[in-house]
């Protein structure tokens, strides 16, 4: 009687939950994104969903160690992420991402087969990314203030101003800051010394640590993120940073009127260029959402809507006549083409090697 | 009443073990394999599909090759001494400036009693690189406390203290004051005014009455302040990598290293191993002695 | 009690608290710069406080954080006074040592290792990360600090109280609730308190436990860094001190009001007697 009783109960509890089940209106399409914060003009993703009606969630991360971490321990979950290039080739040889059906995405015909070269470096035949953004790694700095210590034909445009010690004891007085990125800075002093800067040989990476060790005592502090704010508020005078970076700096002190007027340079012997790519990992939830998405941003259009928000130069070609002539010509965003001959890319350590430069520079850091 | 006892135990127990030890279990796991490119970063991987040879090759893949690496190079044991020296000088910096005001707490008026314990801990519900940030503006070159003082006439060039260590103790201090106070405040609070009164009718003077009898009453708080300061702390990076330049070397920030720039998960796994077996065996038998100091009183 | 509240005191509390208010009011004042630069002051203005109610990614993320925040604290206060309990009154059983090192362990893991030792657990349970998740770290790193500082108030007092109350017919839970409760309860309210800040300002477990769409007040605001932080976080952080400032005034005021019509009270009991 009891269990008679009970069944019926859980019979008809199930006959309830089925039709809760069918009345439940089929849930929308949704998308996952993980991208730098403020990457993205917002009405970008509006715009998607009222084309395609999928709805884009988007997540923002703030570093590439952290988005690699959360990729590496896997099922993140996402259908877009945005690592930089030289993770990105670490990441696919781990088996990270799934190749690009490229039959899905018609505006690959729009990038600019300069940047998709260089980036093929990383992912050989463009098989499993495209180019969000790209920039440079270089110098800002406070143009008063350097030609008040170093006088009016400061080296502004080479990278002696920082690798120079004798550069760096007069301005260590304005403050300098650099990059906590070894993989950025050793290659930059073995550009400087003329060495290849993306050389894997143990012998070589150690010429850059007497380089960085000359010039360590006038560093005020090594740390990715703070110079923009102490760029514009004037509490430093130089910094090695990225081109976004500094550019935001200099418009913050613009819009803040506190008489500092910042500026980027790209030295003469040459900087890195890094890129960001938009890539699907192995076990996205929905490959295909994220395909149209990719394309949606490989549109000439929207490719300009997101470069005229971020001011980073894109890797779309096609994009460049929609874009604002004022970023256009800037040459901090797009270098003129003499720069950009000057500009080399870095690849990725194996693991044996990366220990040695995070070695050197904990040492050049710490002193230990 | 003994099953009672024996759930009360088994809630938390069970708790700690699912959501703390298995967990460490895998920590402990990695850090006797090897650094890999692949999903996850390590080699060997546990897979029961492989049956019987598999999991032998799994329990054969394993060794101590990555701790023996922590002492061919002598950054780690020099990490470990710096950052639990740094622990114990900021222990003892936050115990000095928490232990006044929690006692001006515990012998303030009653009824102010919960409001300021609520002041002491509303500063932390904002943003800790806020806090952070506010201070660089306080204490950089240019900063609001140099301004005053250069005003004022104190000093007549600017102090250096962003980037150095003092920097790094205010950081620290002012980070962890919370983790101090409320415990001292809550062994504090019950005392008994009286005592004191009787103390001093005795002919004691102010400081040994303190000393002789608020002090020893306060004594768990003052340890259970100190554990929850100098465990954390030593671990800590993120305050002396902001606020004390890049030359403090802390083993947190080796950790950090080693697990994001060289996605080497099983040597930081490693150090997070022998971290944890240099602080937990004093603290243990610290417990140990504790208890038995207890029964021995009763 | 109050007539010894001397100028020691006095001034130790005061130096406490410009200590523990200078950055505060600094933000404040901040969250009024019309500047995007948070270091910079550029002129009056509470354009922050408007872009900040329309920022709604900003204000999902402190919906979240609270909720993880209240949720993971409470669930921390319990099981950590349960655990405090356990190590200071439940005497000698199998496993006792583990179970105190248990407690001082989480401690001493960096939050690297925690977070991610946590997220490979998640992963082998397949549980789908998010809110649920998250809750489930905060707490239990938390109630490591509440058992710590519930466990240093419990062993400062006579079990004699309890056993007394248990004499005299009370069950275990009444003698608990009426007895042990009270005399513990400024280092249960401390735990909350604790747990509640640790999970405010919790980055790096949160970002290893959270999945897609979870996304915490702390990882919003790092996730800026890189950008540059602008004063809607300030402009969050003043509105929430203030209102916390209001409730706490306004119970302090109620519970003086409460003491003092109850002194009144007692005076007329003596003097109708």
């Amino acid at each position: 009687m009891i269990s008679a009783k009970t069944s019926m109960k859980t019979s008809l509890l199930g006959a309830a939950l089925a039709s809760l089940m069918l009345t439940v209106p089929a849930v929308a399409e949704e998308i996952h994104v993980y991208n730098w914060s403020d990457y993205i003009d917002t009405s970008l993703l509006t715009k998607f969903q009222k084309e395609t009606g999928i709805k884009v969630v988007y997540d923002t991360f703030d570093s590439n160690e952290v988005l690699e971490t959360k990729l590496l321990a896997g099922s993140t979950g996402y259908d877009v992420v945005v690592p930089s290039a030289s993770f990105l080739a670490r990441q696919i040889k781990a088996g990270v991402f799934q190749k690009l059906d490229k039959s899905k995405l018609p505006n690959l015909k729009n990038v600019w087969p300069e940047i998709a070269k260089q980036v093929a470096l990383y992912d050989p035949g463009n098989q499993y990314a495209v180019n969000y953004m790209w920039g440079t790694t270089g110098i800002g700095y406070n143009i008063d203030k350097v030609k008040e210590v170093l006088g009016p034909n400061a080296p502004v445009n080479s990278w002696s101003l920082v690798f120079d010690p004798a550069n760096m004891k007069k301005l260590q007085k304005c403050g300098v800051h650099f990059l906590d990125a070894p993989t950025e800075m050793i290659p930059a002093a073995l550009n400087y010394i003329g060495e290849n800067p993306d050389s894997k040989d143990a012998t070589v990476i150690k010429k850059a640590e007497p380089v960085l060790q000359a010039v360590r005592p006038y560093v005020r502090k090594f740390h990715s993120s703070e110079y923009i704010n102490a760029l514009a508020n004037g509490e430093i005078c130089v910094a090695i940073g990225w081109s976004g970076d500094v550019l935001m700096a200099r418009d913050r002190a613009a819009e803040a009127k506190n008489g500092v007027k910042i500026a980027y340079s790209i030295p003469k012997e040459g900087a890195v260029m890094w890129f960001d790519e938009m890539a699907i990992p192995a076990d996205a939830p929905n490959p295909s959402g994220a395909l149209k998405f990719i394309n949606f941003m490989l549109d000439a259009k929207n490719a300009a809507a997101a470069t005229n928000y971020v001011n980073y130069a894109n890797g779309n070609l096609a994009s460049q006549k929609y874009i604002d002539k004022g970023i256009l010509a800037d040459t901090a965003i797009y270098p003129d083409a003499k720069t950009v001959k000057k500009l080399y890319i870095t690849t990725p350590y194996n693991a044996k090697i990366q220990k040695l430069v995070t070695r050197i520079w904990t040492r050049v850091k710490t002193g230990n | 009443m003994n099953l009672r006892r024996l759930a009360l135990i088994a809630v938390p127990y069970g708790w700690l073990l699912l959501l703390f030890l298995v967990p460490f279990g895998i920590v402990l796991k990695i850090s006797l394999s090897d650094q890999a490119l692949a999903i996850p970063p390590y080699t060997p991987t546990f897979d029961l599909a492989g049956g019987w040879a598999g999991i032998k090759s799994f329990f054969t893949g394993l060794d101590l090759e990555n701790f023996t690496y922590l002492t061919t190079d002598n950054l780690y044991w020099k990490a470990y001494l710096s950052s639990v020296w740094i622990a114990t000088l900021s222990t003892l910096l936050t115990l000095l400036a928490g232990y006044p005001i929690a006692y001006a707490m515990a012998r303030a008026r009653p009824e102010w009693r919960p409001t300021l314990m609520m002041l002491v801990i509303l500063p932390f519900w904002t943003s800790f690189l806020i806090r952070i940030y506010a201070w660089i503006g306080i204490l950089g070159q240019t900063g609001y406390l140099n301004q005053l003082l250069l005003w004022s006439g104190l000093i007549s060039k600017p102090l250096v203290i962003l980037n150095t260590p003092v920097a790094v103790y205010i950081g620290i201090i002012y980070a962890y004051l919370p983790f101090m106070v409320l415990p001292i405040y809550a062994t504090l609070e019950k005392l008994d005014s009286d005592l004191l009164e009787a103390a001093e009718d005795l002919g004691c003077s102010r400081f040994s009455a303190f000393w002789l009898v608020t002090f020893p009453l306060s004594r768990p708080g003052v340890i259970a302040g100190c554990f929850l300061v100098f465990i954390p702390v030593v671990g800590e990076f993120v305050i002396p990598s902001l606020l004390g330049g890049s030359r403090t070397l802390m083993i947190g920030k080796v950790l950090w290293d080693e697990f994001f720039s060289n996605r080497d998960w099983p040597t930081a796994s490693a150090v997070a191993v022998v971290l944890l077996l240099i602080l937990i065996v004093p603290i243990i038998l610290f417990q140990r002695h504790q208890q038995r100091q207890q029964e021995l009183d009763a | 009690m109050s007539r010894r509240f001397s100028w020691f005191n006095a001034t130790s509390l005061t130096l406490g608290f410009v200590f523990l208010y200078l950055p505060i009011t600094i933000l404040v004042i901040y969250s009024f710069n019309s500047s995007k630069l948070v270091t910079v002051w550029a002129g009056f203005s509470t354009k922050w406080y408007g872009v900040l109610f329309r920022d709604q990614a900003y204000l999902d993320a402190a919906v979240i954080t609270l909720k993880v925040a209240l949720v993971s604290s409470t669930l921390a206060t319990i099981l950590g006074t349960m655990a405090a309990w356990v190590l200071v009154r439940a005497g000698r059983f199998r496993g006792r040592t583990l179970f105190s090192g248990m407690i001082y362990a989480p401690l001493v893991v960096p939050d690297v290792i925690t977070g991610l030792s946590l997220l490979l657990l998640f992963i082998a349970l397949g549980l789908n990360r998010g809110i649920g998740t998250i809750i489930l770290a905060h707490a239990t790193f938390s109630m490591c600090y509440v058992s710590v500082v519930v466990s240093s108030r419990l062993v400062s007092f006579d079990q004699s109280l309890e056993e007394a109350a248990l004499d005299l017919g009370c069950s275990p839970f009444d003698a608990f609730r009426s007895v042990t409760l009270p005399i513990i309860a400024p280092a249960v309210v401390s735990g909350w308190l604790l747990s509640f800040t640790l999970s405010l300002d919790d980055l790096v477990i949160s970002t290893f436990a959270s999945g897609p769409s979870a996304t915490t007040l702390p990882m919003k605001i790092y996730s800026q860094v890189r950008l540059g932080l602008n004063p809607e976080i300030n402009a969050l952080s003043t509105i929430l001190i203030s209102l916390v400032t209001i409730g706490v005034i306004a119970s302090s005021l109620i519970s003086k009001r409460a003491s003092v019509r109850r002194q009144r009270q007692e005076q007329q009991a003596l003097a109708q007697s």
